[in-house]
């Protein structure tokens, strides 16, 4: 029982930083239906960036994170204006293709500005163990880094469902081509999502520096993950997104603890296949209506 | 305009392709050119840089005394060094560049078992010798003539930490995580596996995981409820201190150890204070280095600033081995010299005495165990082959 409680804080915690990625994978396709597959590389730029804000300027912990935020956030902004703006009514697979290209570009701009070493960025966070029972055991860092990833969730669903900005971008997500005859300004709102997924999924990767480990390759693996996971959950929904994530971390981690490790990959995607049979558009995915 | 853009880009692309073409054809026999595969970029950069090191200085003080007598003549020895981004398809690249664009005379590397493994085939069926320096799986060498190394292999190295754990440790019952995707990680594990249970002890855990992976709380738990007195991790140095780390964190207190591939200045920056106490075995040990090896210490922290890692060390013996083959074989001939490497006898290098049996591209030599203490590596005990 212990070790299954165990598990199940593990999968939470990997959870969280899937889910982190894979809200900026859904957000973006609900809104310009592009699969931005630059996006597990901002994860990676973000994380580089907060590696060099603590390890360089030493800033407390709340500093690294609202400062990393808000820099992948202008970098997300930016990918989109010199990238995807002009390819917006060209066909996807033109925009998927520069999306890649885009990723490419980062990762070894990444690697020459930095070098290919494995980092990790400096614990910020207090990483005393805290014995909750018997035989289960969690560190300050994880229980924070899981709160802190949760209520972020929270604030962007908060944000999409009772603000004007966030009706807009449901508005937009609907449809495109109508809302700019109702005064919506649509290049604000596709910034503000991309604003929005790149500054969450820097997020994830200062969590992931600080539990983990940083490369500047390290978003291709991770991308691929979150995208399944927000495709799983239903890709353009916010609430898909996190579900589809949770699972994911789920079905790898306790493939491992009671079938073997060997097996986590195959056992996960297998069983994902399983779940996209059922639902063909996701779990929270629905083939027309809304999508944020 | 159209056409003449595509014009344009096709005269462009066969003029670099002449130009790329035309410095690769170069085929003076002035100088000695030997190939070097390395990791120079990607995970293993950091044994890239001390197989680059290595060479350089091997290079350098070659020529310095003039070179190698071939044929009457003295000629100069020249590395050219690849990248092969401890990659095996980019490995096989780059043995493949080597022998048919460059014509070396024979190969150094490359390091991970993984890639000197995919770069082997090329040498052998192109009969051009290769010295591995640092990859100990022995499916390398095996059934390969033109195939050498430098180090011990892993069914020794295996079996002495498996002896360190049980006797010296004292330990009954042992976990294992390692790598599953890659050649060495997994060859060693399962020696260890083998050599612990022969010795009576019990594999209490057999955990695995893939190359990139950062999150091994799944399996650490699961570790964690065996109650292992030891855990082992023959895993490569960039990943180890995250393992540790993440083991520590769900409150496993058992010893832990090592095998050489933690032996690089990176494990103690990445791990610091978690690797205290911790062993390793190892084809080295820097501080009771005899007066080659302290020579070879000496020269190569003057030049880099830092004290060599065993893939270095190992670097350079592969690199005196050739000199030495090239020199008896006195010709610029790759089935001369590979003859002249396997008959190899008492060649006094910086990490130990290497001599080849006919038929076998490995030599025997010992190890030593290394005890992590005060944030260095320290001398604990040697293992006779």
């Amino acid at each position: 029982m212990e070790i299954i409680i165990q598990q199940l804080i593990n999968a939470v915690q990997l959870g969280a930083v899937y889910a982190l990625i894979a809200l900026g994978y859904s957000m973006v396709y609900g809104i310009i239906r592009l699969i931005n597959f630059a996006h597990g590389d901002i994860f990676m730029v973000g994380a580089f960036i907060g590696f060099l804000l603590a390890v360089k300027f030493k800033l407390p912990f709340v500093f690294i994170l609202l400062l990393t935020m808000f820099l992948t956030a202008l970098l997300g902004i930016a990918i989109e204006r010199i990238a995807y703006h002009k390819l917006r009514n060209a066909h996807r697979m033109s925009l998927v293709i520069t999306a890649l290209g885009v990723g490419t570009f980062l990762e070894n701009l990444v690697r020459l500005a930095v070098g290919p070493q494995t980092r990790q960025i400096p614990a910020q966070l207090s990483n005393n163990i805290l014995h909750l029972t018997n035989g289960i055991v969690v560190t300050e860092d994880k229980l924070l880094i899981i709160g802190i990833s949760i209520m972020l969730m929270i604030v962007l669903w908060l944000f999409v469902n009772k603000t004007l900005i966030g009706k807009a971008m449901r508005a937009v997500a609907d449809n495109i081509d109508v809302v700019p005859l109702m005064g919506i300004n649509v290049d604000m709102i596709v910034s503000v999502t991309f604003a929005i997924g790149s500054a969450l999924a820097a997020a994830g990767g200062i969590f992931f520096g600080q539990s983990y480990s940083i490369e500047p390759y390290m978003g291709i693996d991770l991308g691929w993950k979150a995208f399944i996971a927000a495709v799983v959950g239903g890709i353009g929904s916010i609430e898909g997104a996190v579900v589809g994530s949770f699972i994911l971390a789920g079905i790898e981690v306790f493939t491992v603890a009671y079938l073997s490790s060997n097996l986590k990959n195959g056992i996960a995607f297998a069983l994902l296949i399983i779940l996209l049979v059922i639902w063909p558009y996701g779990i929270m995915g629905k083939p027309s209506l809304k999508k944020v | 305009m159209g056409k003449i853009k595509v014009f344009l880009i096709l005269s462009l692309l066969i003029l670099v392709f002449v130009v790329g073409c035309g410095s690769g054809s170069n085929n003076s026999i002035d100088e000695l050119k030997i190939g070097v595969s390395a990791p120079l970029t990607g995970d293993l950069a950091a044994t890239g840089a001390s197989t680059k090191n290595a060479v350089l200085l091997a290079e350098e003080e070659i020529n310095s005394s003039g070179g190698i007598k071939v044929n009457g003549k003295m000629m100069k020895v020249k590395f050219i060094i690849e990248d092969d981004e401890n990659k095996p398809e980019t490995t096989a690249t780059v043995f493949q560049k080597l022998i048919s664009q460059d014509r070396v005379l024979a190969i150094i590397g490359s390091q991970a078992s993984k890639c000197s493994n995919a770069g082997a085939p090329i040498a052998e069926s192109n009969k051009i010798p290769q010295i591995t320096p640092w990859s100990t799986n022995p499916n390398v060498t095996k059934d390969r003539k033109y195939v050498f190394r430098a180090c011990f292999i892993d069914p020794f190295q295996g079996k002495a930490v498996a002896l360190f754990a049980y006797n010296k440790l004292g330990a009954k019952k042992a976990a294992v995580l390692y790598d599953i995707a890659s050649d060495y990680n997994k060859g060693i594990a399962e020696v260890f596996r083998d050599e612990f249970s022969n010795l009576g002890g019990q594999i209490v855990a057999f955990e695995t995981y893939n190359t990139k992976d950062t999150d091994f709380s799944a399996q650490l738990t699961k570790i964690k409820a065996t109650n292992p007195d030891v855990l082992f991790l023959p895993n490569y140095y960039n990943e180890v201190p995250l393992q540790i780390q993440q083991a520590r964190k769900l409150g496993i207190d058992a010893q832990i150890i090592g095998a050489d591939a933690w032996d690089n200045p990176e494990l103690l920056k990445l791990g610091g204070e978690l690797l205290e106490g911790t062993y390793f075995s190892n084809h080295y040990a820097v501080d009771i280095a005899g007066d080659k090896s302290k020579a070879f210490i000496e020269k190569y922290k003057n030049k880099y600033g830092e004290v060599p890692d065993a893939a270095a060390a190992l670097t350079y013996d592969a690199a005196y081995i050739l000199f030495g083959a090239i020199e008896r074989a006195q010709k610029a001939d790759p089935q001369a010299i590979r003859d002249a490497i396997a008959s190899t006898k008492d060649f006094e290098g910086v990490t130990g005495t290497i001599s080849y049996n006919e038929g076998s591209g490995d030599p025997v030599k010992g190890a030593v165990i290394i005890k992590i203490h005060d944030g260095k590596f320290i001398y604990d005990s040697s293992v006779k082959p």
